[in-house]
């Protein structure tokens, strides 16, 4: 039995949050109060750095998996796993929660220990959204997580915290219940095919879906994700909730809750539907331009720095939903790379603007002017994360973006374009601000004692500034383990569609494709043309008929017009490359040739370097999972095993 | 001829205890404290212990009342609405001066009438039944003498439920006219027998029956009563007769109409389909606009009458288990949501307004705690009880294929979610000026409360078992 570690990382916060409400509150035991929270916590980050350092990064499979019943009778179970994707998404929010505490630390004093009682539970929940790979678990995590969130912003936020606490929780519900409904669906589908209910995400991915079906359950699972990320035009509850909400909320909010939309949309809406996928993800893509653009310059005429952070969280995630949409490995990883760069960059970007309306208790862009001369460090800081909020190269943003943008661009290069612009937006509004913030003269007198970084700010920020650097420079240490996950997601989502929607309805359609016409009318099968052979007997025997009475000789010599222009095109046809380079039409393979000689002579060289078996005995893996079906490749198009149907569909379909 | 009244022993340890409390009311010289609900806890004990034992039994008397699993899973959620409402009575008996005898023996009266309607199997005792326990809930809907809105709401009550009742019986006597028997088991197999297509008969004795079981449960549009009886009486009662009355009729409603007239489900099931969406949709819209605690609890329990009914029309395996399973997790949290409105009552000022939440917190942090718990429920969240019944519920909608009251349900759930947010917002988000307001909470209560909040903990984190009971108490009748 090895030590179940999903399950401490959900269970450890709890039990700190425990620990606190055991602890008296008044004020000679804030600061042990603020020990135990921020201590549980750097904990927890501990675990995810640990479970980084166990991961192998080779597989695409689920790893530190556990499983174990909970409602047996509806196939629900506490199934747990990691794989490449969730588990940046773990140590991000391992990473983000002591700090998002540490920041607290100062402008927090009502009611500090259910604060931080709150912000570890939301941190429990936030952990089991991604390892829960049952849809059952995953949907009461989602929920669950809603209500620590929604005190955080109504107890501690600011003005007007209430309003905007209502709306974080109506909006995101209002979108969560109708993924639940797609859950039960799922469910039952499950059942019908297989006579158990099963909530098991695995299982559900190997689920035939009827592409009728997949579009509905599609639109509500997207519907959720998009209100959660948030995509335009769905976003109106993001702006009010950063806004209201005290650093530590936002800085969360940004970091790793938004991410759970956009988490969901790789996990979730792409893979098990990805029939509907295919047809909704231009539109997906679109909305996600639309949202870089109008994010970009919505913050760009924001008073309030908050507000201005807010909305670039709306272009930036609008990036990473296009990455998804693109449907391809470049746009997916850097999709996946992009949510840890936003979770980093605004996550420093809101803890920054924490730091500077604890000092001054003002947001405003105006009430600043000049901070460079008086705050220095806390200034340079700013910069760094600013410019990897930007996507500076050398800096994490950088990487993120490039790769959305080269899979955007193999998808479809328009929308590239229209998002390339969103580069240069943010970095039109972010520079701005940061101009006016911290260059020129100190204009305001209150700014002009304002002290720099205290220890704990350091505390705070060097981790931040550390990580953006490091995801910049080298950021193939966290894509290694991420691509085997991705190409996984990815070859879920690109499933032969059509067939395995087919398949799933009926399989014998696929069989006998024209079934039902046959049992309506079996003429029509038998003489397709009838009702043209009733109608113009002619037309049926004369196809051309037409042509012929128009010009004769079109039917008689169909080249007649190249004849005529330039007679040598007919005769020789590559003649124009026979004119610039004689030799390519005599050796085709030249370059290569040229390049390395060997590749042409043994074409599969790497393969045989890296593992000589594969080369010899290609079916070797096959061999081993099922004997029987290297023996019997067309077993007949059974309804789980969608592969098998497209197989045998493909032969019987001339 | 002892063994006949295997059945109505827990019935019969209720109804002693009744008694038991009005003959020590007439011993008790005035000014004397009895502890008089102890008593009414003694007889709730002892039918517990009988239900327990006649669990899988599946025994009945006179063959009219059979104690099979599914009367006594709804005996089990009565019993545990009588003890919680008998632990948050104890402060309003006391500040209101009502008579404690009287008070108690009514309310076990009522439980003795609800046992009744959960295990009859024949219609006319199921009207005896339901005569007996809404007669008892008049009274107590009314206890409080001296205020008008007490008395007001008592009369409507009485009027409206009366003549509800009638409807009622004109759907026995219709029955009775074409069957020739009021036993269900014998209606339901000659209806079965008669036509393919119903007769106009038959949907008339249908839907007279409907409009009576649809008064109980407050269905739209016969909910009109609901808000006004909820208001009007003592805290305590509301809870008891929201959780109680609703759980004896469910049980009764299930029972009538999925296996008498289930060969007429056709019929029943399309207007009970319109009537559960009004019933869902009313009870939340209007939930919305109210600034009554009581009152929008009231709406708020319409709105779940609306989902048991979805559970209801569902009429597959798992809307039967979701019936029962919805209506003890439904009993638990309602009933403390009430616990704390009775106790935060305080004699001259009731305190129910939503705006006397504000800043609770402040005051009573472990109440507003509470408070939130159940509201929270109430609105469906993970983990709690509430998000698990609902699932439950909409599980047997989607699997009925009823997806457009699913998505009605799940909808409505949002928009419900608004108003309990309201109690929430006012107790945390909001800071009250007023000096200290409530009551010190007494201990009994506090007990109450908190065990219906790890009541309400387990069956959201750990319900398999009681999933699995309810589903093999569907299994006995079904």
């Amino acid at each position: 039995m090895t030590f179940p570690i999903l399950t401490s990382l959900i269970v450890l916060p709890i039990v700190g949050a425990v620990l606190l409400f055991a602890i008296k509150e008044d004020d000679a035991h804030a600061a042990t109060i603020r020990n135990v929270a921020l201590i549980v916590s750097a904990l927890v980050f501990a675990e995810t750095l640990l479970l980084w350092s166990r991961f192998n990064a080779a597989t695409a499979d689920f790893q530190f998996v556990e499983r174990h019943a909970w409602i047996p009778a509806f196939g629900i179970s506490y199934f747990v796993g990691v794989d490449g994707i969730s588990l940046f998404l773990l140590v991000l929010t391992g990473l983000l929660t002591p700090l998002a505490l540490l920041s607290s630390w100062e402008s927090v004093h009502k009611r500090l220990k259910v604060f931080c009682i709150f912000v570890l539970l939301l941190e429990s929940a936030m952990i089991g959204v991604f390892v829960s790979l049952d849809l059952f678990l995953f949907y009461v995590f989602w929920d669950a997580m809603l209500v620590p969130m929604y005190f955080l912003i109504g107890i501690w936020g600011y003005d007007r915290r209430v309003y905007a606490a209502v709306k974080f929780i109506l909006y995101t519900m209002a979108g969560s219940v109708l993924m639940l409904l797609a859950i039960l669906g799922l469910a039952y589908m499950h059942n019908t095919a297989n006579g158990a209910y099963s909530f098991d995400l695995l299982r559900m991915y190997a689920l035939p879906i009827p592409e009728r079906v997949q579009f509905w359950f599609f639109l509500a699972f997207a519907l959720a994700f998009a209100i959660k990320v948030p995509l335009f035009p769905f976003h109106t509850w993001l702006p009010d909730a950063h806004v209201e909400a005290p650093t530590a909320g936002s800085v969360i909010l940004a970091g790793v809750l938004l991410k759970m939309g956009t988490y969901g949309l790789v996990r979730f809406a792409f893979p098990l539907f990805p029939a509907a996928a295919a047809t909704f993800a231009p539109w997906l893509a679109l909305l996600a331009v639309v949202g870089i653009i109008y994010g970009a310059l919505v913050a760009m005429v924001q008073p309030d720095m908050k507000k201005l952070v807010a909305y670039s969280s709306v272009s930036h995630l609008g990036f990473v939903v296009l990455g998804i949409a693109a449907m391809n490995t470049q746009g997916m990883q850097g999709a996946v790379y992009q949510m840890l760069n936003h979770g980093v960059s605004t996550g420093g970007l809101f803890l920054i603007v924490g730091m500077l309306s604890d000092r001054r208790h003002t947001r405003l862009i105006a009430e600043y002017g000049g901070l460079k001369r008086v705050v220095p460090h806390l200034v340079s800081a700013f910069l760094l994360v600013t410019l990897s909020s930007i996507g500076l190269p050398g800096l994490n943003g950088f990487v993120g973006e490039f790769l959305i943008l080269l899979g955007a661009f193999r998808a479809d290069p328009r929308m590239a374009a229209f998002a390339a612009t969103g580069v240069i937006l943010s970095a039109t509004y972010m520079l701005w601000m940061f101009q006016r913030v911290n260059y020129g003269e100190v204009t305001n007198e209150a700014n002009a004692s304002m002290p720099d970084l205290s220890r704990r700010e350091w505390t705070i920020l060097v981790p931040v500034v550390a990580v953006a650097v490091l995801m910049g420079v080298l950021p193939n240490i966290f894509l290694r383990p991420i691509e085997p996950s991705v190409d996984r997601m990815l070859a879920l989502t690109q499933r032969s569609a059509s067939f395995r929607a087919q398949a799933a309805r009926s399989p014998e359609r696929l069989a006998l494709p024209n079934r039902g016409v046959a049992a309506r009318s079996p003429e029509r099968l038998a003489l397709p043309n009838r009702g043209v052979a009733a109608r113009s007997p002619e037309r049926l025997a004369l196809p051309n008929r037409g042509v012929a009475a128009r010009s004769p000789e079109r039917l008689a010599l169909p080249n007649r017009g190249v004849a005529a222009r330039s007679p040598e095109r007919l005769a020789l046809p590559n003649r124009g490359v026979a004119a610039r380079s004689p030799e390519r039409l005599a050796l085709p393979n030249r370059g290569v040739a040229a390049r390395s000689p060997e590749r042409l002579a043994l074409p599969n060289r790497g393969v045989a370097a890296r593992s000589p078996e594969r080369l010899a005995l290609p079916n070797r893996g096959v061999a081993a999972r099922s004997p029987e079906r290297l023996a019997l490749p067309v077993r007949g198009p059974a309804p789980h095993s969608p592969g098998s149907a497209r197989l045998s569909a493909e032969r019987r379909v001339p | 001829m002892i063994s006949s009244l295997n059945a109505i022993v827990p019935m019969l340890c209720v109804t002693a205890a009744g008694l038991a409390a009005m003959v020590a009311e007439s011993f008790r010289d005035p000014g004397e404290r009895m502890p008089i609900a102890g008593l009414g806890i003694v007889g709730l004990v002892g039918a517990a212990v009988a239900t327990l034992l006649l669990w899988n039994h599946n025994v009945s008397s006179f063959g009219v009342v059979s104690a099979d699993n599914f009367g006594l899973f709804v005996t089990w959620i009565l019993i545990i609405v009588g003890a919680l409402s008998i632990a948050f009575s104890g402060p309003t008996v006391e500040r209101e001066r009502l008579p404690a005898g009287e008070y108690y023996a009514l309310m076990l009266f009522a439980i003795a009438g609800m046992m009744l309607m959960a295990t009859a199997s024949d219609l006319l005792i199921i009207f005896l039944a339901l005569e007996v326990l809404s007669i008892a809930v008049y009274v107590l809907t009314g206890i409080r003498r001296d205020s008008a809105q007490a008395s007001e709401a008592a009369f409507k009550y009485f009027l409206l439920g009366a003549f509800s009742s009638t409807f009622f019986l004109y759907g026995i006597a219709f029955t009775y006219g074409l069957t020739g028997s009021t036993h269900l088991d014998r209606v339901g197999s000659l209806i079965a027998a008669q036509a393919m297509a119903p007769t106009p008969m038959q949907l008339l004795a249908v839907g007279f029956l409907l409009v009576g079981f649809a008064f109980k449960v407050s269905a739209v549009p016969f909910h009109m009563w609901t808000p006004d009886a909820y208001e009007g009486a003592p805290p305590a009662v509301t809870g008891f007769m929201s959780t109680g009355v609703k759980a004896a009729a469910f049980a009764a409603f299930a029972r009538v109409f999925l296996t008498a007239f289930e060969p007429l489900r056709g019929d029943w099931g399309v207007i009970l389909s319109v009537v559960a969406g009004a019933t869902m949709i009313v009870g939340t819209v209007v939930g919305v606009a109210q600034s009554n605690v009581k009152r929008m609890l009231a709406y708020s329990s319409i709105a779940h009458g609306g989902y048991l009914l979805v559970a209801l029309i569902a009429a597959n395996d798992v809307g039967k288990g979701a019936v029962l399973f919805y209506l003890l997790t439904y009993a638990v949290t309602n009933l403390g949501a009430f616990g704390v409105i009775a106790v935060l009552d305080n004699g001259d000022r009731a305190n129910d307004r939503v705006s006397d939440y504000a800043g609770l917190w402040n005051e009573h942090p472990g109440l507003a705690a509470l408070m939130t718990i159940f509201l929270l429920s109430l609105g469906g969240f993970p983990p709690m009880a509430g998000f698990i019944a609902k699932w439950y519920v909409f599980s047997a909608a989607v699997k009925a294929g009823d997806n457009a009251l699913a998505i009605i349900g799940v909808l409505t759930s949002v928009v419900s979610v608004f108003f309990y947010l309201r109690i929430v917002v006012m107790m945390y988000m909001t800071s009250s000026s007023q000096p200290l307001r409530f009551p010190a909470v007494p201990k009994i209560a506090s007990v109450a409360l908190a065990v219906s909040a790890i009541l309400i903990f387990y069956l959201g984190i750990l319900p398999t078992r009681v999933l699995d009971w309810a589903a093999e108490s569907i299994s006995t009748i079904f």
